[in-house]
């Protein structure tokens, strides 16, 4: 325990502060804007203008749902006149089946980033994972609950092949992936779930003890001793796995020391009967006095809609020089997600909700150029999904889905390719375009056929729109592809185009090159 | 610093404004070549990336009667008393120019770890985003206004270490321009290797005519400035700066630089007809051009799909390596020599680490930081030597020993870059390009 206060006031103020009084997700978004609000008036801050309708439907519908919306959305959303709209519309999303994939896309990133396109053999166990993250979030799996059940997953019989594929090849869901892609290791497992759920970063601390840093490497190597039990068979990466509940202590490395499992903030295990060391410390993880658990959670949340975390790098909430920017406004969120039963949608409910989420992406006040004062939203780089849905629903792409097939190159459609061009990047709120991708957006296929009036039946529909004007067309291709009406100027300068039909002189393979315009415009690759 | 009298560029430039008039083309070609042999011409650097880390033993420093020595003999070079491996027969005859630094001693035994240490000379330290080699080269040795970018990566394997791979702190613009790179998974060698090198996408589609495309830019443009006037930021900069560089790099010639296949057919067989052979003609092609840096990967070859990672059967995994390595490295230097290359260009050999000189159970070797090689061949480098020992059997280094700093400042020094020279980072504070306990090899400094 003396270790912990040293370790985390944040953290003791949270255990002194329970049990924590419920608020709603209104009273927690009027929370989050207190604090915003406390923090501008330190720095002398004129926060950006509230973003209009059309900015927050295009910003919340990507980071709900991960991808834009529709053009029906966007005008069944504009003509509510109604004052909750907004709250509504939040709730639509939630309820959609794009949350669950977004979300199941998101974490999938955060848990399983050795999955890429070289990694042939972890892509036998990626779709019963991909299947096992879009059943949590399509049950709205309370967040404690997925995190056990991952920690817990049944692997003894499991990760053998023999038994784990279907006589048709396929997979139940199930969260193996994980391990199989940590390849099973004691120490690879602590590091990455420690990070993941705790946000403490303790893979420094496998090899040596640095001076600086508070993790010892015995204290690493006693968290590892949880997953000592793991052990993988003959048989290389599709071996069966052993998993011997009693093993609750593990060697360190090229010495003679053997250590037992213990906490990360120095408490000893209850060992119960028949209840293996996974179990115990999936309990620890999750339980609501873990100082750690709910604020990783609530921050990565956050980072998530605001591209930047209160904490960042959100993966280290433990080094002391890695400051909070609102430290009373994280414990506020993560106190709120605990007694709202780590809740997700809880969460995001409330930070959709907040006057600070709803400001403009545009400066009006050189005072909004830190990112960390949340003074206006901040522009997001897309990940490669999101890039790729919105994409397809800009031009009414259909996908035929095709699963990665291990072995197969270039399996997995044009998803796929996405996937490996457009990489997710690490800080978000500085998103880079390469050159590449500058290329593949502009004279890459994707682009080409929608742009392309033979090819696309999308774009072939607006140019024979015959209730529609040359401005007409370029309007609706506006809302399909920024979410917005285009401004006069604006509006006239494209209609002008099209009507004079561009180089071609043809207006409709000139209404072609506004579509393509309008997809390479940063306004459509960044979220805003 | 090192700049042709009259550029390029600035050719260009009046042959727009009509001073020139007539086509530049016919003397456009000599003046490339006087421009190629005067000595005040700008420095480049090609990397030969040894992903995996290469064995020493088995190629620059070999142990012949000792049990560590393996299957390989060692053969005489063009250089009397320097002796490498028996597969590299070719490499020999270009021991004259080339310098092996054989006391490397890196403590960082962890692929992904070694592999951002050795490509941007700092280990991952939280926040920071250190940029690499050829990024840092790229701004101190490259132009914006050039026609191509100044850090070009040819089929990297970026899985060990993807953040080792981009531009760092130092920003978009001197992100590598990468080919041959997507989708390669390990182990597959390239079927054809001169299509794969190619720049993707850079032609616009055939039903879209220039005057088109044209219109679409000019009208993106418009769209990109309303947008980036309300909403300054990197991720704005970062997406003009893309878009520019990617029209530059359609519309001039200069894109031709990665046609090999425009040369003749005897040479391209020289280099080999394999992805690293001809990634390394490309390589030539492009510094010819006033690309500063250029870097090839090797991380397979035919019957070697783990590449220089051979924890098993490591002699006949080295030998089918250097089969590719050993001409295309060799025809690389006499290329570069045949056209006045040679003294300007700086080839660098080196992966994330060296192997164990003891052979494990399955006749291999695992990764071994302590004691390695490295080589630096051509221009600013004193050839024909051997710098550093290692000890009887290759456990430490004996003579000289080489840390990531010392070396990286050596190659700054053979470019004619100041490695002192302090960055703005992400982090707040400047950080020099190479670390300040760094000491350049003066031995092998021409």
């Amino acid at each position: 325990m003396i270790r912990l206060l040293s370790f985390t006031a944040a953290g003791l103020a949270l255990l002194a502060a329970a049990p924590p009084a419920r608020a709603d997700a209104k009273a927690l978004a009027a929370a989050i804007d207190r604090h915003v609000a406390a923090r501008w008036a330190e720095a002398g801050v004129r926060s950006a203008a509230p973003a209009d309708d059309a900015e927050f439907l295009r910003r919340v519908t990507l980071d709900v749902s991960g991808r834009i919306p529709s053009v029906a959305e966007i005008r069944a959303f504009l003509a509510d006149q109604s004052p909750d709209k907004r709250e509504k519309a939040v709730e639509r999303l939630l309820d959609g089946p794009a949350y669950v994939n977004h979300w199941a896309n998101v974490w999938k990133a955060l848990l399983l980033p050795e999955d890429n396109a070289a990694n042939f053999q972890l892509a036998f166990y990626v779709p019963a994972f991909e299947a096992w993250l879009r059943r949590q979030f399509a049950d709205n799996a309370p967040y404690d609950r997925l995190v056990r059940d991952l920690v817990t997953a049944q692997l003894s019989t499991a990760a053998d092949p023999r038994q784990a594929f279907r006589p048709d090849g396929g997979m139940d869901p199930t969260p193996i992936a994980f391990f199989m892609a940590k390849e099973v290791k004691a120490e690879e497992l602590a590091a990455a779930t420690s990070r993941l759920f705790l946000g403490v970063k303790l893979e420094c601390a496998q090899c040596h003890n640095h001076p600086f840093a508070k993790w010892t490497k015995q204290q690493f190597w006693e968290y590892a001793a949880f997953f000592a039990g793991l052990q993988r068979q003959n048989g290389g990466f599709f071996g069966a796995v052993r998993d011997l509940t009693d093993r609750r202590e593990i060697a360190i490395p090229n010495t003679s020391q053997v250590v037992q499992a213990a906490f990360l903030d120095g408490g000893e295990p209850r060992w119960k009967y028949k209840v293996g060391p996974r179990v115990t410390l999936a309990e620890w993880i999750t339980s609501a006095e873990n100082p750690w658990f709910a604020r990783a959670a609530a921050n990565r949340l956050w980072a998530q809609f605001f591209g930047v975390g209160i904490i960042d790098p959100v993966d280290d909430l433990s080094d002391e020089n890695n400051k909070a920017s609102h430290p009373a406004l994280l414990d506020e969120l993560a106190r709120q997600f605990t007694a709202n039963g780590h809740d997700l949608k809880f969460l995001i409910r409330a930070i959709t909700r907040s006057k600070t989420y709803q400001l403009s992406s545009v400066q009006t006040d050189e005072s909004q150029d830190d990112p960390r004062l949340f003074a206006r939203m901040a522009l997001k780089g897309l990940s490669p999904d999101q890039l790729f849905d919105s994409l397809a629903q800009a031009t009414g792409f259909r996908e035929v889905r095709q699963p990665r097939q291990p072995f197969v190159l270039g399996s997995g459609g044009v998803r796929a390719e996405f996937a490996s061009k457009f990489a997710l990047q690490e800080k978000r709120t500085e998103a880079q375009t390469s050159i590449l991708q500058a290329l593949s957006l502009m004279n890459g296929k994707f682009v080409a056929d929608a742009t392309s009036l033979e090819r696309s039946e999308a774009l072939a529909a607006v140019a024979d729109a015959p209730f529609l004007d040359a401005g007409g067309k370029v309007e609706a291709l506006f809302l399909a592809t920024l979410t917005r009406q285009p401004r006069p100027e604006e509006k006239e300068r494209f209609a002008k185009y099209v009507r004079e039909g561009g180089a071609k002189k043809d207006p409709r393979a000139a209404l072609g090159d506004v579509l393509w315009v309008l997809l390479n415009s940063p306004e459509f690759i960044l979220n805003h | 610093m090192f700049r042709t009298p009259i550029s390029r560029r600035d050719l260009l430039r009046l042959g727009a404004a009509g001073v020139l008039g007539v086509s530049a083309s016919g003397w456009l070609k000599a003046l490339a070549r006087d421009a190629a042999a005067h000595p005040q011409r700008k420095r480049a650097c090609i990397l030969l990336w040894m992903s995996g880390g290469p064995s020493q033993t088995d190629t620059f420093d070999l142990k012949p009667g000792h049990a560590n020595g393996g299957e390989f003999k060692e053969i005489a070079t063009s250089v009397p008393g320097v002796k490498i491996g028996e597969h590299l027969p070719k490499l020999a005859k270009q021991m004259d120019r080339m310098a092996l630094v054989r006391s490397m001693s890196t403590k960082e035994g962890d692929h992904g770890r070694a592999t951002y240490l050795l490509r941007t000379g700092y280990l991952p330290q939280g926040p920071i985003q250190y940029p690499p080699l050829g990024a840092l080269v790229a701004k101190e040795l490259g132009e914006e206004a050039d026609d191509l970018p100044g850090f070009v990566s040819v089929s990297p394997l970026r899985f060990f270490n993807p953040a080792a791979y981009t531009s760092g702190f130092l920003g978009p613009q001197y992100a590598p321009l990468v080919v041959g790179g997507n989708n390669f998974p390990i182990g597959l060698p390239i079927s054809d290797p001169s299509a794969a090198l190619k720049v993707q996408d850079l032609d616009a589609p055939a039903d879209v005519s220039r005057a088109q495309a044209d219109a679409r830019y000019a009208m993106l443009k418009e769209m990109e400035y309303d947008f980036l006037a309300g909403r300054p930021g990197a991720s704005t900069k970062s997406h003009q700066s893309a878009y520019e560089r990617a029209v530059r790099l359609m519309r001039s010639s200069a894109s031709k630089a990665f046609n090999t296949d425009e040369e003749p057919a005897a040479l391209r067989d020289r280099y080999g007809r394999n992805g690293f052979g001809q990634g390394c003609l490309l390589a030539r092609r492009l510094v010819e051009r006033g690309v500063p840096f250029v870097e090839v990967t090797l991380s397979a070859a035919e019957g070697a799909p783990a590449g220089w990672d051979t924890h098993q059967d490591n002699f006949n995994q080295v030998k089918r390596l250097c089969q590719t390595l050993d001409p295309a490295w060799a025809t690389l230097m006499e290329d570069l020599k045949e056209k006045g290359l040679l003294d300007t260009t700086l080839v660098v050999w080196m992966g994330e680490f060296g192997r164990t000189p003891r052979i494990n159970a399955n006749k291999g070797r695992d990764h071994f930081p302590n004691a390695w090689s490295a080589v630096l061949a051509g221009g600013g480098i004193k050839g024909g030597q051997a710098v550093g020992k290692t000890d009887a059997g290759g456990d430490g280094v004996k003579d000289r020993p080489v840390s990531v700093p010392d070396f990286l400042a050596t190659v700054c020094a053979a470019l004619g870059i100041d490695s002192s020279k302090q960055n703005p980072s992400n982090v707040g504070r400047p950080i020099r390009i190479v670390d300040k306990a760094a000491r350049p090899i003066k031995e092998v400094q021409a």
